[in-house]
């Protein structure tokens, strides 16, 4: 038997589903919002790597949910807990790092910049960054960002500084500059969403050791579980179910959605009628909602006449590099080596587009430093290694000793990730998870472009490490991707031939209908792409409220 | 199985070590652990210490037996979803002393420390995906959780652990149980 009626049924509560939840909240609508994982408290939080990182309190285990990944159409499935961020409330934002940066206006003109890139299927935006401008500026006003405008070659415009002063930094971050300036490179602070002081009722950061992967248990890191989702609860027009795992989007006889059939915090099947039906539970999860929910009207999946809905799945490019400095010996010339500031916050956007393709690519990414992660499970793993390389005994520990007398200074990178027709996500009929769901099959086949791209920003960064003199360089990937940052699998664009969603995110084939985590972004740009979600949703719910009114 | 970094794949990288395809409810066998003991039979839990003290053994720092690492496992192999590791790693501790008496004709507490090492080394330089490399990699991957976790879940004894490789940071409240909070959200 179905619920009573809301007027919009949200399914997720991260960057994408709470910035909607709130807008429509404040707008006097009356939303329910559908998170399939727990509704965590601050004081839930605490600094437990078992518990964290190495189980399943954010991340569903592999033999309970799998997603089955493969590279390439003729490799072999295997169950992984890769491309799931936090399922809680909150979702990703709850254990992110918080890099918050803008895309640039070339991301939006991808197609038209680069012309056709063979195999490569890209498309521009249907937006343009002046349209997103505002809400990347409510997003940053309304969730706390922190950080310093400095001009650049790369500076995308904006119309304002940060909300909050940047963080505090490791004295590291000036060697960094230091080291960036030498090769006549431009180091950029970088923004993050945690607070560096008091704002709206929260506390600033304390610089605790442990954010990225954590949850903040004061409040400090910006994620939507203590930002938007309190608030959107405050307007008294939201409710929230934790624990509830939708199922399918049921659809009328006219083919528009009715209701979203899930399973509850008992494991009962229930059914939620709304007007208006907001899917946002990452590019992964959204497209495996809308191919598992099926219909006369939408054998193939809902919303998906042209075939394209899970297509043109696009992460982010991946590579790292490690520079270890011995604290010891550095006790003279950088007597400051081992002060615990967590932070760096330094990043490269030098090469975010290059003038010609002389290095075998043109879009280029972003490089960030910051300290390894100082999870001591997990980088003691690493350390022991395994198979014939691995090490155990006196050689252990004195490893384990060494470690504790280095400092690890890291750059990530995150750089475009060219949509292929070989990478994209389907529905496996026959795995299905411990809800008994057909779970995401994801197929990977990385266009040579990146590469390319991945190996020269690599060295660049390595180039900037090796001008600090590290006592060890090391290569820890050239040729990964991060797929916590995934986009494309229900792109937007003008034409309903091409793409699966209108500019305004609402699918073409389903007028009440509306996905707003990174599914919509036909390209994945050069930078995380968390903060992007959140402006876009708040541009999408200020699209959607005008038409209402319009519409009356 | 056990998370940490899944959220980048590079194909430089080996694969995590892959689940096995089914888990299964019968897996867990109960009521052979030894009195104070929760997953282990007496003649297990010293196999295992022993291996444990191998992998990171006592010299001028304390440890594994130190940090009570053997406890640790103990323990958390009996948290719900550890459950089809635990049958694993049961298989793995048997297939131990097996190898072990191949090679020597004793079982793997009776041997020297230096004949412990030559067979850990025979299981970690296994055929990767064997059953004996999976078990040598299970093993390291929870005599190092038992060493530098949480010592609420029984092992890092005295924080023995933080201390050799430097690592401090605000703890958990006092009262704070790392497996009671697993067993209530592996329930859900």
């Amino acid at each position: 038997m179905a619920l009573p009626p809301a007027d919009v049924c949200i399914v997720g509560s991260g960057a994408g589903g709470a910035p909607m939840a709130l807008q429509l909240g404040r707008a006097g609508l009356k939303v329910v919002v559908l998170e399939k994982g727990a509704h965590y408290q601050k004081e839930e939080f605490v600094h437990d790597e078992i518990l964290n990182s190495r189980r399943n309190f954010f991340m569903p285990l592999p033999w309970d949910e799998p997603h089955l990944i493969r590279n390439g159409a003729s490799g072999k499935y295997e169950r992984s807990n890769a491309a799931w961020t936090a399922n809680c409330v909150g979702g990703g934002t709850v254990h992110m790092s918080g890099y918050f940066y803008r895309l640039k206006p070339v991301d939006f003109r991808l197609r038209s910049t680069l012309g056709a890139v063979p195999n490569a299927n890209l498309a521009d935006w249907p937006i343009s960054y002046q349209e997103l401008a505002p809400f990347y500026d409510q997003a940053e006003e309304e969730l706390g960002v922190s950080g310093r405008v400095v001009a650049h070659p790369f500076a995308e415009p904006r119309s304002k500084p940060y909300p909050l002063p940047p963080l505090q930094e490791h004295p590291i971050s000036q060697e960094v500059d230091r080291a960036c300036r030498k090769l006549g490179l431009h180091p950029l602070p970088t923004a993050r969403g945690i607070i560096s002081q008091a704002y709206r009722d929260r506390a600033a950061c304390s610089y605790c050791a442990l954010c990225g992967s954590y949850g903040c248990e004061i409040g400090a890191k910006s994620g939507t579980n203590s930002t938007l989702i309190p608030a959107a609860l405050q307007t008294g027009n939201v409710e929230i179910r934790p624990r509830c795992m939708a199922r399918s989007v049921e659809v009328d006889r006219q083919g528009r959605a009715k209701s979203v059939v899930y399973l509850d915090a008992q494991g009962i099947e229930q059914e939620q009628p709304a007007k208006v039906i907001v899917v946002s539970c990452t590019a992964v999860e959204s497209a495996r909602l809308l191919l598992n929910s099926t219909s006369s009207r939408f054998p193939r999946g809902l919303a998906n006449d042209n075939g394209l809905v899970g297509r043109n799945l696009v992460f982010s490019s991946f590579g790292e590099s490690r520079a270890t400095f011995r604290i010891a010996k550095r006790k003279d010339t950088w007597p400051w080596l081992d002060d615990p500031a967590p932070f760096v916050q330094r990043s490269l956007q030098d090469y975010y587009l290059m003038p010609d393709d002389r290095h075998g690519f043109r879009k280029g990414g972003t490089l960030g430093f910051m300290w390894t992660h100082p999870n001591p499970i997990f980088a003691a793993i690493r350390i022991a290694g395994s198979g014939k390389d691995g090490i155990f005994g006196t050689e252990l520990k004195d490893r384990l000793r060494a470690y504790r007398d280095s400092k690890i200074l890291q750059f990530e990178i995150y750089g475009e990730f060219l949509p292929t027709a070989g990478t994209y996500l389907s529905v496996d009929g026959t795995t299905k998870d411990k809800y008994g769901i057909p779970v995401a099959a994801i197929t990977v086949e990385r266009h040579p472009t990146d590469l390319a791209m991945t190996k020269f920003l690599v060295e660049r960064g390595e180039e900037v490490l090796a001008a600090m003199q590290p006592d060890k360089l090391e290569r820890v990937g050239i040729a990964g991707e991060t797929t916590i940052l995934q986009h494309g699998t229900c792109r937007f664009g003008n034409d309903p031939a091409t793409s699966v969603l209108d500019k305004d995110c609402r699918a073409h084939a389903v007028s009440n209908l509306y996905v707003v985590d990174g599914s919509f972004m036909p390209t994945s740009g050069g930078v995380p792409t968390t903060l992007t979600i959140v402006a876009n949703s708040f541009r999408v719910a200020n699209r959607f409220l005008a038409k209402l009114k319009r519409d009356g | 199985m056990l998370i940490g970094g899944a959220c980048k794949r590079d194909g430089s990288q080996p694969a995590a070590p892959p689940a096995s395809p089914k888990p299964s409810a019968q897996a867990v066998a109960s009521g052979h652990a030894a009195p104070g003991l929760k997953t282990f039979t007496a003649e297990e839990f010293a196999v295992v210490s022993a291996a444990c003290e191998r992998l990171i053994p006592r010299d001028h720092d304390p440890g594994a037996l130190d940090a009570d690492v053997p406890v640790y496992i103990d323990r958390m192999l009996l948290t719900p979803e550890m459950q089809h590791v635990r049958r694993d790693f049961l298989a793995g501790t048997a297939q131990l002393d097996r190898r072990t008496r191949q090679m020597f004709g004793k079982g793997f507490r009776e041997i020297s420390d230096p004949e412990r090492d030559q067979v850990l080394v025979a299981l970690k330089n296994s055929p990767p995906k064997s059953i004996e490399a999976k078990y040598f990699e299970l093993l390291m991957v929870l005599a190092l959780e038992g060493f530098l976790g949480d010592p609420s879940y029984g092992g890092n004894r005295d924080r023995v652990g933080w201390a050799l490789v430097g690592f401090g940071t605000s703890e958990p409240p006092p009262q704070y149980d790392g497996v009671r909070q697993l067993h209530a959200h592996g329930a859900r």
